[in-house]
């Protein structure tokens, strides 16, 4: 990789350096011929570049000369008479340690609810729900799913054509950050593809981050993360996304959930429209659609949707009237030959009872309804005679909060608190049931990799949940409805035998089903081969 | 050709999978293919969503709404034209899941629209093709009304006599007219929506009828509308078609107007001895469509 950030320890000097380097390379493209003054801060947090750009002459005001001033450079423009742009910069100082490795600070309950959440966790859980569910409805009655119109052009005007490039073919892939996270996984995979491909990888982020992720960027020359997230705002980005394309030699762009990317379409569709426009989507949000709905609005700008699951087939079809080009492409790795599906470890009537939940401690899995569907289901054990045995895996903010209820609830002796690089594989083949009551889910590959493993899924009924887990095996998304669809659903697998051995059957029978659809990296990769080998229309 | 002609097809279907698939064929041969074909689905309970899925996977130009309820042909059409406004075309053919347009249908109708304006400086506002029944006769549920003085501009090299009604069966409608006056209406379900709305739009300037294009329609027998022809099974339609007509004619003329039309239709069906259980519905819708004031919606 072409590394654009500098390393988290080392002289505050280099530091520096590196990071005007970084700002000044952005601009010089911006701006190829203009007279360039950047004007550099310290910056107060170890994230954003806050950039201000003055195009015109630029006049010193007290206030430019504040404490946290650093100094300017100037880049002499193309000739003597070049206009000037100035560029107002603050260079993010290096993240503590602290900050290194939290994204989140730990989770709290909204303050005039904090004494509910004490007393009473699964109703502060209802209340939250019921306010997603007025998002939802909200969104469904006020949110308009219209496409924006894309005016193509007439014949009348010459076309026009990909200009000769001695650069070897390269590929734009923009993300919403580099941070943990499903779209994240699928955005570092298609960069391995595109290197596979042939294509030189050009990254982009739109959020402003630490992108902790920037070091498992492939270590490749032909691979180079752009900091436009830290120094270039966002109303910027298509001029330089389109100087990008045109000296890069860039004839594909692959988005995943980066905004700015989305907007910088017309300018590409207008000047530059050889250039073919991948999206991927992943879930489809109560409050405002989420991506999905973003990446059908832009759908007259956009190639090819590639989706994950068959809810946003749908989702396309039904709000956009898209259906050719979208693409479904699994999450999944083609496994050949075709493993082999272990049995499922759950036997009616058993002495112990392995309940697994996976997935980061965000608000979306629910944590707290996990804990709750935990302390139920040890009653139920309890008063079956049955041995409980819970794990939770993962990281985020709800940690502290689950370390407390698991105290308060006495279930610390009964449930291990795991963290996100546990052999997943390995806990899941030594479980019988996996928990799921998350808020919102695309297709959560967990449920996948559970099957697998013969560990049965539980999941509430969510985005394209129905698609992996079986009806009986779905429970509502209601908080304490949740509990009681999951204490019931594992009564019954262990009091009825039939019940079980149709689950796994049906389980079985959906997992094949899954296995037998596209992968992504068999719908992308030869969009990918396409654009390695054309350099010239 | 003019110089903007993204063109959209937009074809509203129910249940009747196997003709759709033909009028999809017949425009994979046309021509000038549409740019964009739409398929609106009025909740087909048949294949039809399927069978769409499967050939949108090799055609991108294939488009699919499918609305959460029939909503009837008007409901259809509207909801059509209104996306494929939104999808930015700049014409609109408009036709029916059992039409098979000739393979230069569409072609014809284009270049008829485009030359006219170029000739005479008047935008038509639609121009409609010759709707020919299965053995090649002229199709009398789909007959275009001619305007008083229809022969203004007709020549032996372009024989495009003016009108100012047309069916939904191969229509082509510019942009600009959508524009101007709106969408059909979806309140009227089924009958008159394809009439109201093309004489609506025809305020502008008449359209035209192009004879050199030739769509096959594929109905059960040929027969016009006529309220002598009513019996128990078609009642429904009639009564739709009353009502919508007589909503029509009074927002257009008054009572006066209306007046006509229900004598109108009271010797139609004297005349045929169409039962007065049957007629005195018929004299119900008529009297619902004095007061039915649906919204004409703009886009």
């Amino acid at each position: 990789m072409t590394s654009m950030t500098p390393p988290a320890f080392g002289t505050e000097s280099a530091h520096i350096d590196h990071e005007i380097t970084e700002a000044m390379a952005i601009y010089t493209r911006l701006y190829p011929t203009q007279k360039l003054t950047f004007i550099f801060y310290q910056g107060k947090d170890p994230i954003h570049g806050a950039p201000s750009i003055i195009e015109g002459p630029f006049t010193f005001r007290p206030h430019h000369l504040s404490p946290e001033y650093l100094g300017r450079v100037t880049r002499p423009g193309a000739g003597v008479d070049s206009p000037e742009v100035t560029i107002i910069l603050s260079i993010p100082r290096r993240p503590t340690p602290t900050e290194a490795k939290q994204t989140d600070a730990s989770w709290r309950p909204v303050r005039p609810l904090a004494r509910l959440f004490t007393a009473w966790p699964i109703g502060y859980e209802k209340i939250r729900y019921l306010a997603e569910m007025r998002r939802k409805k909200r969104r469904d009655s006020k949110m308009t799913s219209r496409g924006l119109l894309r005016g193509e052009g007439s014949g009348h005007f010459p076309p026009a054509a990909r200009p000769a490039s001695d650069k070897k073919p390269a590929i734009l892939i923009g993300m919403h950050w580099l941070e943990v996270g499903g779209a994240e996984k699928l955005g570092f995979d298609t960069i391995r593809w595109a290197l596979e491909a042939g294509l030189r990888v050009f990254v982009v982020a739109s959020v402003p981050a630490l992108q902790r992720l920037q070091t498992n960027l492939p270590d490749s020359p032909d691979v180079t993360f752009i900091r436009l997230d830290r120094y270039l705002a966002h109303d910027k980005w298509p001029r330089f996304v389109e100087r990008l394309i045109r000296d890069e030699n860039i004839g594909l762009i692959h988005n995943h959930h980066c905004i700015p990317l989305y907007e910088s379409l017309p300018q590409i569709r207008a000047i530059l429209p050889w250039v073919k426009v991948i999206d991927s989507t992943h879930i489809v949000e109560y409050a405002n659609g989420g991506y999905p709905r973003t990446s059908g609005v832009w759908s007259e700008f956009i190639d090819i949707h590639h989706v994950i699951s068959r809810e946003l087939v749908d989702y396309y079809r039904d709000n956009f009237q898209v259906i050719g080009k979208v693409k479904l492409g699994r999450m999944l790795d083609r496994v050949e030959p075709a493993r082999e599906l272990p049995a499922m470890t759950m036997t009616p009537g058993q002495n112990t009872l392995r309940v697994t939940f996976v997935g980061r401690l965000y608000y979306q899995k629910r944590p707290v309804v996990v804990v709750e569907a935990l302390r139920a289901l040890d009653k139920w054990a309890v008063a079956n005679g049955v041995q409980l045995r819970g794990r939770i895996i993962g990281e985020g903010p709800f940690l502290d909060t689950l370390r407390q209820m698991l105290k308060r609830y006495g279930l610390t002796s009964k449930v291990e608190l795991l963290p996100a690089g546990s052999p997943v594989p390995q806990i899941m083949a030594d479980s019988d049931i996996l928990l799921l009551p998350s808020n919102n889910e695309g297709l959560a590959l967990v449920c996948y990799e559970a099957i697998e493993q013969g560990c049965i899924p539980i999941s509430t009924d969510v985005g394209s949940q129905a698609e992996i887990v079986p009806a009986d095996l779905l429970v509502p998304l209601e908080p304490a409805a949740c509990v009681k669809g999951i204490v019931s659903v594992v009564d019954r697998l262990w009091k009825d035998a039939a019940f079980c051995d149709r689950q796994k059957a049906e389980l079985h029978a959906a997992w094949s089903r899954i296995a037998a659809d596209p992968t992504a990296q068999e719908i992308l990769m030869p969009v990918y081969r396409d654009a390695a080998h054309v350099t010239e229309e | 050709m003019p110089a903007l002609n993204k063109t959209a097809a937009i074809i509203v279907t129910f249940n009747r999978s196997a003709k759709l698939v033909k009028v999809l064929d017949a425009l994979d041969h046309q021509t000038r293919r549409p740019d964009i074909i739409l398929i609106v689905d009025n909740a087909s309970t048949d294949d039809t969503q399927a069978l769409m899925e499967t050939r949108a996977r090799d055609d991108d130009s294939l488009r699919y709404l499918r609305l959460p309820k029939n909503v009837g042909g008007a409901g259809g059409f509207h909801a059509g034209l209104k996306a494929a406004y939104g999808m930015g075309a700049h014409y609109f053919w408009i036709s029916d899941d059992d039409a098979y347009p000739e393979p230069d249908a569409i072609a014809n109708l284009l270049h008829a629209i485009t030359s006219f304006e170029e000739s005479h400086a008047w935008r038509p506002s639609f121009a409609c093709s010759r709707v020919e029944w299965i053995d090649g006769t002229l199709c009398e549920m789909n007959t275009p009304r001619p305007v008083w003085d229809w022969p203004r501009f007709v020549t032996a090299a372009q024989n495009w006599p003016l009108v100012d009604s047309a069916s939904f069966v191969s229509v082509l409608i510019p942009r600009w007219a959508v524009s101007e006056h709106g969408l059909p209406i979806p309140d009227y379900f089924i009958w008159f929506d394809d009439a109201e709305y093309t004489r609506r739009i025809a305020r502008s300037y008449p359209g035209i009828f192009v004879p050199e294009s030739v769509v096959l329609h594929d109905t059960p027998d040929n027969r016009g509308v006529n309220f002598g022809m009513i019996d128990e099974k078609s009642l429904w339609k009639f009564k739709y078609g009353a009502r919508n007509e007589a909503s029509f004619r009074r927002r257009e003329g008054g009572l006066v107007n209306v007046l006509a039309y229900a004598y109108g239709v009271r010797r139609q069906m004297k005349g045929a001895n169409v039962p007065k259980d049957l007629r005195r519905q018929i004299y119900g819708a008529i009297l619902k469509g004095i007061s039915f004031r649906p919204r004409i919606e703009r886009v």
